[in-house]
């Protein structure tokens, strides 16, 4: 999926180059087009709206246009256009922010989701970590085996395909502050990590798995209807994807168990 | 319950106990009494050892700038229009 940034700041224009190094290219259509407009600290990014940085964001319809707002940024997109303007601090952490919600709202008429997770490919197929904070999901990203391709230790993107699911990476780091590559694989499994004293792996009953993963959704819109879609889509995953519990221990050792 | 760092958007998936102290979080009350009169009753588990957990909670989020780790109770904020 392309989405095209324009911005008439140099600076901030090579901030994003080298921000998504990996995931940039030149593309004569893209499918989603952003304006994107500067300003500085002290202003508000939207006077009419005015929020405070602490404030929580907030994702709804207005007036057929999709509202976005954070205290960094305020964005107003028209999905069915396909464009879309961003009003921002030069916090590149603002940017990230609205592109994640942008394409949560992108994913859920599509079947797919962005998740809570790492996420990786091995063997040409991909598996996904997810689990709450401190359950690993940084720890076995920075364990993967060299032959393992790591597509995120952050924030996994699921696209559905037909009758299975396909990850693919992100530019979204978290603490391990690694870019994923910018690939995909179909999805193989997805692992809820616990650290334990010993490897295994334990099944997970299917309305546990559901819970589960819907508890590491992201999803920000005030919408009933994409709401519904969300959860239709975290139970049809559930159906098509074994969910397994992952308990490990912190070492490379763990990675024998994903193949 | 998922939360968002404001400040450089890292994400925290809580589990049960870590929700019930970001709810109980009000600036007032200590963390001391939010493991002793909320954890322990409700997940039954060792005072020392909850408070250790907890502790680690609060300074990760504390660290991420979701949350303010205070010797003092933190005033609340001004309402809106006087920002």
């Amino acid at each position: 999926m392309t989405i095209a940034l324009r911005t008439q700041d140099a600076a901030f224009r090579q901030l994003l180059e080298d921000r998504y190094a990996g995931f940039v290219k030149t593309s004569p259509n893209p499918q989603f087009e952003f304006d994107i407009s500067l300003f500085e600290p002290s202003d508000s990014p939207d006077p009419s709206q005015a929020k405070h940085a602490d404030d929580d964001v907030q994702v709804r319809l207005q007036g057929g246009q999709w509202l976005l707002q954070r205290g960094d940024f305020c964005a107003r997109w028209d999905s069915a256009a396909g464009r879309g303007h961003i009003r921002q601090s030069r916090n590149p952490y603002a940017i990230d922010s609205a592109l994640r919600i942008v394409h949560t709202l992108i994913l859920a008429r599509q079947g797919g989701f962005l998740v809570h997770a790492a996420s990786a490919i091995r063997g040409g197929r991909a598996f996904l970590f997810a689990g709450v904070s401190g359950a690993g999901k940084t720890t076995i990203s920075r364990l993967a085996p060299s032959d393992a391709t790591l597509l995120t230790d952050e924030i996994s993107y699921v696209r559905r395909t037909g009758n299975g699911y396909e990850a693919w990476g992100t530019p979204f780091a978290g603490e391990l502050a690694r870019v994923g590559e910018n690939q995909a694989a179909p999805v193989s499994a997805l692992f809820l990590l616990e650290k334990g004293g010993e490897n295994r792996i334990e099944p997970v009953g299917e309305s546990e798995a559901i819970r589960l993963l819907l508890r590491n959704i992201l999803f920000f819109a005030e919408d009933p209807e994409l709401v519904n879609l969300v959860f239709r889509s975290a139970c049809e995953f559930v159906e098509r994807v074994p969910v397994r519990r992952l308990i490990f221990v912190p070492d490379e050792r763990v990675w024998e168990m994903i193949r | 319950m998922m939360i968002m760092s404001a400040v450089d958007s890292t994400f925290f998936t809580l589990n049960e106990v870590a929700t019930v102290i970001w709810q109980a979080a009000d600036g007032c009350t200590p963390l001391s009494d939010i493991v002793a009169r909320r954890i322990c009753p409700e997940f039954e588990v060792d005072p020392a050892e909850a408070g250790r957990d907890a502790e680690q909670f609060v300074n990760d989020l504390s660290r991420h700038g979701i949350l303010l780790v205070s010797e003092q109770p933190i005033p609340s904020p001004p309402p809106p229009e006087a920002r």
